[in-house]
C-alpha cells in the first residue's frame, strides 16, 4: 500500500472526503484543483464544507495528503479518481461539461499506465463516451452522504466498479487500493455501475416515499408513524437501516438527479415509470406539510404572526442549502416576520428580505408567535421546551423531525406539530391528540 | 401553479366580465366595485355568446388594455348532455374569435374542478385533468381553446362548490341543504351523508379572483379551501343555524360514495396573505342573507 499513490481531481465534497479516506487508509494522495483558492483554504487547514471528523483525519493523515494547483502533479499517481462536482439545474438536469473539462485536463498529463476512475453521478451512458482507452478507464459508485462522508468514505458497505469488460480481472492498483478497505468489490459494466447508483437510489427514495404517504396517513387516523417504523425495521425484508423517518421530501440535489435521469432515460426508451414520477409528486407535496400547516393553524387566524425558523441547510451536519425546505418555505412568507438561526448557515436575504438573523436558537424564539424546526440540528435536541415557551409569544412549534419531545412541548402550554403523527394540542394542563 | 406578472397589484385598465348576472359574476362585479376597478359587466341578455357573429360583437366591445374573465356557461344543472356541451363550446369559440382580433391585458377563464377524475386521493394543480362527463370535459376543451387562442396571459381558476345566498344552481351542496331546510324543515343528505366535499363560499372566490387580475396572473390555480367535510356534519351546520329543530334524514345511496380533498398549497404560494372565510361563518352569512331576501 504504500507505493500507491492516488489522485483525486476535484476538492469538493465528495473529493476532499475520499481523498482523506484513502490518505486515512495508508495511501499517499495527491489533491488536485484547479482553483487556487480551494488549494490555498485546504493548505491552511480552512474548510469551506461541514462534515463531523473530517478535520481530524484531514489532520491525522496530513503527512500523506500533498495539494496541487498544478494537473501534472498527478502524473505520479497510479489511480486517480475524477471527483468533481455535477452541478443540476432546477430540473434534476446534470450539466457535464464541468467533468468533461476536468477529464480533458486531467487524462493528458496522466502517467501511461495509470487508472482514470470516474467517481461522480454521471448518467448511464457518459463513461463508455469518454474517447480514453477503455483499459484504463473505470466507473466508481460513490455512496456519500452528507453529515456522514467520512464514516461512509472510510468503511464502504461495497464498491460497485464499472468497467469496459467486467470479466477481466481489475488492474493490480486499483484492486489494491480497494482491497485496502475490506469490503466487496464488485465489478460489471459501466452502464451497469452507472445505474446501480441510481438504482441504489431509487430504493431509498422508495422507502422514504412510503414513510412519507403512511406517515401522512397516520397523521390524519390518530396513528403515529414513530411506533410503526421500528416494527417494519425488524422485518428482515426491509431492515434496520431502512430509510423510514418520515421527511420533508427530497431534497439535496442527489436524489433528484436520479429521478430526473430515469424519467429522461425512460422517456428516450419507453419504459413505463408511473413509480417514479409518483416519488417526484410525493416529494413535492410533502415538502410543503409545514407551510399547510403554519397556514392551517397559525396564519388563518393570526395574519400579522411572527414565525420563527430554526435550521437553515437542507439537513443537519452539512452547509448544503440545496433544494433546503427552509429554504423553501422561508421564500413563501415574504408578508410575515421571520427570525431564524442556523448555526453554519447566514440568513437567507435572497428568500425573504426581511428575515432577522439570530446567533442562538433561543434569541430567534424571541417573541415569535410559532417556531418552525426545519433542521434537526444535534444541538437543537438540547433545546428545553420550557425555555422557548417562556421565549414565545405564541403558543404553537411545529417540529416535523421530532427534535423535541412532543409531550414535553405540550406540557410546557404549547400545541405541537410533527410528521407522522395528529397533533398534540395543549388542552389546560393535559395533552391531547387531535385530527383537526 | 400561478405566475404574477404584476408582482405588486396594479388595477387592471377595465375587466369585462362575460355572464355578468350570473352566480359568481355578480360576486366578481361587487368586488371590483369595491376595489375600485372599472368593470363592464355583460350577460346573455346583452351578448348571447352562443350565437352567431358573437365573436365580431365581443371584438368591438373589447380594448387591449382590458381583463376579461369568461363565467358564462350553461351549468350542470342545465344537463350535462351534448346539447350543452356544444353550447359551451360555441361560447368558448366565440370568445377565441374576439380574442383572435384583440389581444388584451390578461384572461381570466372560470373553470371547474369537474375536470378531475372523482377517484383518486387529493387533489393540487399537478393532479390529472382527466373528466369523466361531457361538463368537465367541456371545461377542459375551453381552458385548451381559450389558451392557444390569445398571446395575453391566462389564468385557469378551477373552483369546486361554490355556495352563497344568491346561487341559482341549487346543486347538491351548502345551498339546497339551506333551502330544504327552510322549506320543508328538514334537510336530506344521500346515504347518510359520508361523503366529503369542500365548499368555498362565493365573495372568497370573487376576492381571489380580484387577486388575480390585480397581479396579472397566469397559470392554473385550484380554487378550493383545502378543508373538506361531509354532508352529515355540513347539514349539521346548517340546520344549527335554525332557530327551530332541522330533521337531518338519510336516504337510499344510488351511487358509490366518493370524497373530494383538496391539497392548496399553489393558492398559498400565490396569494399567501389571504385568509379564507370559515365555513360556519360563511354558512351563517348565506342564511342571513336568505333570510333577508324573504
Amino acid at each position: 500500500m504504500s507505493k500507491l499513490v492516488i489522485g483525486f481531481a476535484g476538492m469538493t465534497h465528495l473529493g476532499i472526503n475520499s481523498a482523506a479516506a484513502a490518505a486515512g487508509q495508508g495511501a499517499e494522495t495527491v489533491c488536485f484543483d484547479p482553483d487556487a483558492t480551494v488549494i490555498g483554504n485546504l493548505k491552511s487547514s480552512k474548510l469551506s464544507i461541514v462534515e463531523p471528523g473530517l478535520p481530524e483525519l484531514l489532520e491525522q493523515s496530513k503527512a500523506r495528503m500533498a495539494y496541487t494547483v498544478e494537473a501534472g502533479d498527478l502524473k505520479r499517481c497510479s489511480v486517480v479518481y475524477i471527483s468533481a462536482d455535477v452541478p443540476t439545474d432546477d430540473q434534476g438536469q446534470s450539466d457535464l461539461s464541468g467533468i468533461r473539462a476536468l477529464i480533458d485536463t486531467v487524462s493528458v498529463g496522466l502517467a501511461l499506465d495509470a487508472i482514470l476512475v470516474i467517481l461522480c453521478q454521471v448518467p448511464p451512458g457518459f463513461t463508455r463516451s469518454l474517447a480514453l482507452p477503455k483499459e484504463r478507464l473505470y466507473y466508481q459508485v460513490e455512496t456519500l452522504i452528507f453529515g456522514r462522508a467520512v464514516e461512509r468514505a472510510l468503511y464502504p458497505e461495497r464498491f460497485i466498479v464499472g468497467c469496459a469488460e467486467p470479466d477481466q480481472p481489475l488492474p493490480q492498483a486499483l484492486q489494491d487500493f480497494l482491497s485496502v478497505f475490506g469490503c466487496p468489490i464488485l465489478p460489471m459494466r459501466y452502464e451497469s455501475a452507472e445505474l446501480a447508483k441510481i438504482s441504489i437510489n431509487c430504493c431509498l427514495v422508495a422507502s422514504v416515499t412510503v414513510a412519507n404517504t403512511l406517515a401522512e396517513l397516520s397523521e390524519r387516523i390518530g396513528a403515529d408513524w414513530s411506533e410503526i417504523a421500528p416494527a417494519l425495521k425488524l422485518d428482515k425484508r426491509i431492515g434496520p437501516q431502512a430509510y423510514l423517518s418520515p421527511g420533508l421530501g427530497l431534497a439535496g440535489g442527489n436524489l433528484e438527479r436520479d429521478l430526473a435521469t430515469v424519467l429522461r432515460f425512460a422517456e428516450a426508451t419507453g419504459s413505463e415509470v408511473g413509480l417514479i414520477e409518483s416519488f417526484v409528486r410525493n416529494s413535492r407535496h410533502r415538502r410543503d406539510w409545514v407551510l399547510r400547516t403554519l397556514h392551517t393553524e397559525v396564519l388563518a387566524t393570526n395574519p400579522k404572526a411572527v414565525i420563527g425558523v430554526l435550521g437553515l441547510s437542507y439537513k443537519e451536519n452539512t452547509h448544503s442549502t440545496k433544494n433546503s425546505p427552509s429554504l423553501a418555505l422561508i421564500a413563501q412568507l415574504k408578508p410575515w416576520h421571520v427570525r431564524v438561526y442556523d448555526p453554519v448557515v447566514q440568513a437567507p436575504v435572497a428568500a425573504h428580505p426581511e428575515t432577522i438573523g439570530c446567533v442562538t436558537a433561543l434569541e430567534a424564539a424571541q417573541g415569535v408567535d410559532v417556531l418552525v424546526i426545519m433542521t434537526p440540528w444535534p444541538a437543537f435536541r438540547d433545546l428545553k421546551a420550557d425555555q422557548l415557551a417562556r421565549a414565545m409569544t405564541g403558543r404553537t412549534i411545529i417540529d416535523p423531525y421530532r427534535v423535541l419531545d412532543g409531550k414535553a412541548v405540550v406540557a410546557a402550554g404549547v400545541d405541537y406539530f410533527t410528521l407522522g403523527a395528529p397533533p398534540l394540542r395543549n388542552v389546560g394542563s393535559t395533552c391531547a391528540f387531535s385530527s383537526r | 401553479m400561478l405566475n404574477h406578472l404584476n408582482e405588486r397589484p396594479i388595477n387592471p385598465a377595465r375587466v369585462v366580465i362575460l355572464g355578468a348576472r350570473g352566480f359568481i359574476g355578480r360576486a366578481l362585479a361587487e368586488a371590483l366595485q369595491r376595489a375600485c376597478i372599472t368593470s363592464l359587466p355583460v350577460s346573455s341578455v346583452d351578448l348571447d355568446l352562443a350565437t352567431e357573429n358573437a365573436g365580431d360583437r365581443l371584438a368591438a366591445m373589447l380594448q387591449p388594455s382590458d381583463a376579461i374573465v369568461l363565467l358564462s356557461a350553461l351549468t350542470p344543472d342545465k344537463g350535462r348532455g351534448l346539447q350543452p356541451f356544444l353550447a359551451n363550446i360555441r361560447m368558448a369559440a366565440s370568445l377565441c374569435h374576439a380574442l383572435e382580433q384583440v389581444t388584451p391585458a390578461h384572461v381570466v377563464y372560470f373553470s371547474s374542478d369537474s375536470v378531475y377524475p372523482m377517484r383518486g386521493s387529493v387533489i393540487s394543480e399537478q393532479a390529472c385533468a382527466e373528466p369523466e362527463d361531457l361538463y368537465g370535459m367541456m371545461h377542459l376543451a375551453r381552458e385548451m381553446m381559450v389558451r392557444s387562442a390569445t398571446k395575453a396571459p391566462v389564468a385557469i381558476l378551477r373552483t369546486t362548490l361554490v355556495y352563497g345566498a344568491a346561487d341559482t344552481h341549487n346543486s347538491y351542496g351548502p345551498n339546497r341543504l339551506r333551502r330544504m331546510a327552510r322549506k320543508d324543515g328538514k334537510v336530506m343528505v344521500f346515504g347518510q351523508g359520508e361523503e366529503t366535499r369542500d365548499h368555498i363560499l362565493v365573495d372568497d372566490v370573487a376576492a381571489l379572483t380580484v387577486l388575480s387580475l390585480r397581479h396579472r396572473s397566469a397559470g392554473t390555480l385550484n380554487l378550493a379551501t383545502g378543508q373538506s367535510i361531509s354532508y352529515a356534519e355540513l347539514a349539521k351546520k346548517v340546520a344549527a343555524l335554525f332557530d327551530k329543530p332541522i330533521e337531518i334524514v338519510g336516504t337510499a345511496r344510488q351511487t358509490p360514495i366518493s370524497h373530494r380533498h383538496f391539497d392548496i398549497t399553489d393558492l398559498r404560494k400565490a396569494f399567501p396573505s389571504f385568509v379564507f372565510t370559515p365555513l360556519e361563518e360563511g354558512l351563517a352569512k348565506a342564511h342571513r342573507e336568505m333570510m333577508e331576501q324573504g
